[in-house]
């Protein structure tokens, strides 16, 4: 039908196409039903990844992939066009990399092309600064399925190339560079996601950490594979694959509540919202459960994948050379690092979205969310509970995804048991209910805070005075101060951006000024240029002969 | 059969005898602080008066709080409830020991954080927030320089799970290890921040600008404080109890044999008291830190706990 003349369009499904279009299917029903039914470029969108998933020659995957970037890229530009030429430059970018690299035979240029392609699409660092610039600009609906949807298809397209298509030329180091990136992500994501004070924008840098963690398990399982170790092959790949599906289900959930946000009270900054608990108890609830899985928390979606791959980062600390295993033990501080900045940024998330004085009139008179958004995350924390609470489960049906990539992989069972622990926590609220009632005093009267002995605020100040709460970017000044300013400098910019995009800018317009001065030339500098260019080559021509 | 019922028994005896024992560990430490001082101090057992005094008091809610106010102090509890369950005290191979992964030690411990600081930002007034906020800054190097810790032990002891490390440690011949002083070093740091006492935080403190956990606790009364306070006495005990069943090992109790408990009872009992002896000379001897020096002390947790590997790698190369 489409394909290439002569050979066609050739569709097929495995067990790692499926994986990944289960991923696809809840937040695809879920962004339909949060409000993106009659668009357009939206369908389209959702065809391109699903065309991705199911192709079965390059031809179509790259048609998909493209496909995929172009509605993206329409569905950014009706939000907001600023983000959309960056957006569209990495789109191109990816693009150049990818469909050279998948015609090339199997070989470590190869992989390093797909890398950097599918790399860029997904936000692996570095080349993720578009990412918390380019998610937050569409819809909701959109953002949701951009931030767990087409970045796993991104990283789809790496595990299909890394692992299967070119197996054959399969070096460690591929591995390494992979857990580098990742790690790298890891630690810029997260600090800016515990930094950023828009909720979208902070959301988005979440899942640039996110990707890090994939990544990390990914690299950790393309070197485990490479050099033999059966074991933790399967643990990095139960980690990576794990976190894809457990990110795949609270990050849409996360974005499309910042929608409901939005609708509610006309903006996302964490620093005019605050107490949306009392107005917006179920939306509060849903992102509760979603931050906690943002957060990696015990008993919460996100905790079982983070645990394998601390598991696995320590088991290939444990063998090899010297360097790989210092080099491992930092990863492991990193992957630390990373996770209390998750939690921090969970925290803020709740804590100055949702809980304490509103910091605006909109965010006091916010009504609770719409009937189609309510549904749809109600569809993502319904699924997202299983993977909290039954991890094995899920485990053992990734098990063929896990012997497709690494057929020699072996998959200990997980020894993290959340319903235990949830039966020691009934115990303890047991023991705390009979405590509570044998012994404690009965209910709970309203008062006035105690506020340190302040006094009350004025009346024309119907929640206290504003000043006296701690907004969100002072929430987040102490990491900023001891940890932020390190890594980012004083007026916060992204290494990658400062490192990477603007001495790429400065360069590009370098070449412009002396393409333009080349342009103005008069005809004597012309007729000097090309003068001084044969005296040149005749002199080296008459030094190499006379020497 | 036996041995199943014996392991519950000594499970439910642990489990009991934390939770009753967690205010008197507490006392204790503030008597022999007191004593230190030249002061007579508080009653051994003012603890327990104190949250019975709280748990008859009535409990107000902040009119600026919204519903979930009485959620985070039962969060807390119940995470630190569940980290000292599973923490082995004064045996090994109890039913508990499974599910007692270091990681998931370490979850929940972020999980009971994650709670408090929540319960701080509730109120909407200034102090909690700013407790809250140095508490996220804390956070990150202590949970860091904890998890780093883990690659240690799990080298040294083949296993991450706390019961396995402690057996591990208590049946094979470790010697003085660099790596265990080093990695001893980082825990008592993280320790100390985390329980919330001197250099990085003054556990007696009420109304310093320089507060953390006591300014999260600010709004909390009645029996919402006595849960938030009960919690931190649990912490306190189960800390003490990690740190002794990784790095004093020796004597434990095995769960299956019950000659062997009174002997591991003695012991754990003497090595709490020894804990809260140590903690209450060293809050003593020092002041307390800035704020803002305290993730430099943090830092060098860190530092230590990749030093505490690394020599192991390079222990491993030369064969030592």
């Amino acid at each position: 039908m489409f394909g290439l003349p002569g050979h066609g369009m050739h569709l097929r499904l495995d067990a790692l196409s499926m994986l990944f279009g289960c991923i696809l299917l809840p937040q695809t029903v879920a962004a339909a039903v949060a409000g993106m039914r009659a668009s357009v470029p939206f369908w389209v969108f959702v065809l391109g990844m699903a065309l991705t998933l199911a192709a079965g020659d390059a031809f179509t995957l790259i048609l998909g992939f493209e496909l995929m970037s172009a509605a993206s890229w329409l569905l950014v530009m009706q939000g907001d066009a600023r983000p959309a030429t960056l957006y569209a430059g990495i789109a191109i970018f990816s693009g150049a990399c990818l469909i050279p690299a998948l015609f090339l035979p199997a070989s470590s240029l190869a992989f390093v092309l797909v890398a950097l392609g599918a790399g860029a699409k997904a936000g692996l660092a570095p080349l993720h600064s578009w990412l918390p610039r380019a998610h937050p600009a569409p819809p909701a609906g959109v953002s949701a399925l951009m931030s767990g949807g087409m970045v796993k298809v991104a990283l789809y397209v790496l595990i299909r190339y890394a692992f299967v298509n070119l197996a054959s030329a399969q070096q460690p180091w591929w591995g390494e560079t992979l857990v580098a990136a990742g790690a790298l992500s890891v630690l810029i994501g997260a600090l800016r996601a515990a930094l950023e004070v828009e909720l979208k924008a902070a959301l988005a840098c979440s899942t640039v950490e996110h990707v890090g963690l994939i990544a990390m398990g990914l690299g950790l399982a393309l070197y485990a594979k490479a050099s033999g170790e059966a074991e933790l092959s399967g643990l990095a790949l139960q980690a990576a694959l794990l976190c894809a599906v457990a990110h795949g289900l609270f990050k849409p959930l996360l974005f499309i509540g910042a929608g409901e946000v939005k609708h509610a009270t006309g903006t996302t900054s964490m620093n005019w919202l605050g107490g949306l608990m009392r107005g917006m108890p179920r939306l509060g609830a849903l992102m509760l459960l979603g931050a906690a899985g943002m957060a990696a928390l015990p008993l919460g979606p996100g905790f079982a994948p983070e645990y394998l791959l601390f598991h696995a980062v320590i088991s290939a600390a444990a063998t090899g050379g010297i360097l790989a295993r210092i080099g491992f033990s930092a990863t492991l501080a990193v992957l630390g690092i990373g996770a209390a900045l998750a939690l921090a940024a969970s925290v803020r998330l709740v804590g100055m979205g949702f809980l304490g004085r509103p910091r605006s009139l909109h965010a006091a008179a916010a009504e609770d969310l719409r009937r189609g958004p309510f549904m749809a995350m109600t569809l993502l924390a319904t699924l997202a509970i299983p993977v909290a609470l039954v991890p094995g489960l899920i485990l053992s049906l990734l098990n063929p995804v896990i012997l497709l990539l690494a057929p020699q992989a072996l998959t200990p069972p997980l020894s993290y048991a959340p319903l235990t622990l949830l039966v020691l926590t009934g115990l303890a609220a047991l023991a705390a209910g009979f405590a509570q009632t044998r012994w404690g005093g009965r209910g709970l009267r309203e008062a006035p805070a105690w506020n340190g002995g302040f006094g009350r605020p004025p009346a024309w100040l119907p929640f206290g005075d504003p000043r006296t709460q701690i907004s969100a970017t002072g929430f987040a000044e102490p990491v900023m101060r001891s940890i932020g300013r390190e890594l980012l400098g004083t007026a916060p910019v992204d290494p990658a951006e400062r490192f990477l995009l603007i001495p790429l800018i400065r360069a590009q317009r370098r070449g412009v000024r002396l393409a333009e001065r080349m342009r103005r030339a008069t005809i004597r500098e012309r007729l000097a240029f090309v003068f001084a260019v044969l005296v040149t080559f005749l002199l080296a021509l008459g030094l190499g002969r006379g020497g | 059969m036996l041995a199943v019922a014996l392991a519950f028994i000594a499970t439910a005896l642990h489990i009991v005898l934390c939770f009753a024992a967690a205010p008197l560990v507490t006392g204790i430490t503030n008597k022999l602080r007191a004593w230190l001082l030249g002061r007579r101090g508080p009653p051994w057992l003012q603890p327990y008066r104190h949250l019975a005094k709280l748990l008859c008091k009535s409990s107000f809610v902040p009119d600026t709080a919204t519903d979930l106010f009485t959620v985070w102090p039962l969060g807390a509890f119940l995470a630190l409830a569940v980290a000292t369950m599973l923490i082995p005290g004064f045996a090994n191979g109890m039913l508990t020991a499974d599910a007692g992964d270091y990681i998931t030690i370490v979850g929940l411990f972020a999980l009971a954080r994650a709670a408090i600081m929540l319960g701080g930002l509730e109120t909407g007034f200034g102090f909690g927030g700013a407790g809250a906020a140095r508490e996220a800054l804390f956070g990150v190097f202590a949970e860091a320089a904890l998890l780093v810790l883990l690659l240690a032990f799990a080298l040294l002891a083949q296993s991450t799970n706390v019961d396995g490390i402690a057996e591990a440690f208590r049946t094979t011949h470790i010697g003085i290890s660099v790596s265990l002083g080093f990695a001893l070093a980082a825990m008592l740091t993280v320790a100390l921040t985390e329980t919330g006492r001197i250099p990085t935080d003054n556990p007696s403190g009420h109304l310093e600008l320089s507060m953390v956990h006591e300014a999260m606790a600010l709004e909390y009364s009645g029996r919402l404080l006595a849960l938030l306070d009960y919690a931190g006495m649990l912490r306190l005990i189960a800390w003490m109890n990690l740190i002794g069943t990784i790095f004093l090992p020796f004597g434990m109790a095995r769960a299956s044999e019950i000659s062997s408990w009174p002997g591991g009872l003695a012991l754990w009992a003497g090595k709490l008291l020894a804990m809260a002896a140590a903690l209450s000379a060293f809050e003593v001897s020092r002041a307390k830190m800035r704020v803002f020096r305290v993730p430099e002390f943090l830092g060098a947790a860190l530092l230590l706990g990749m030093l505490a590997s690394v020599f192991l790698f390079v222990a491993a190369r030369i064969g030592a």
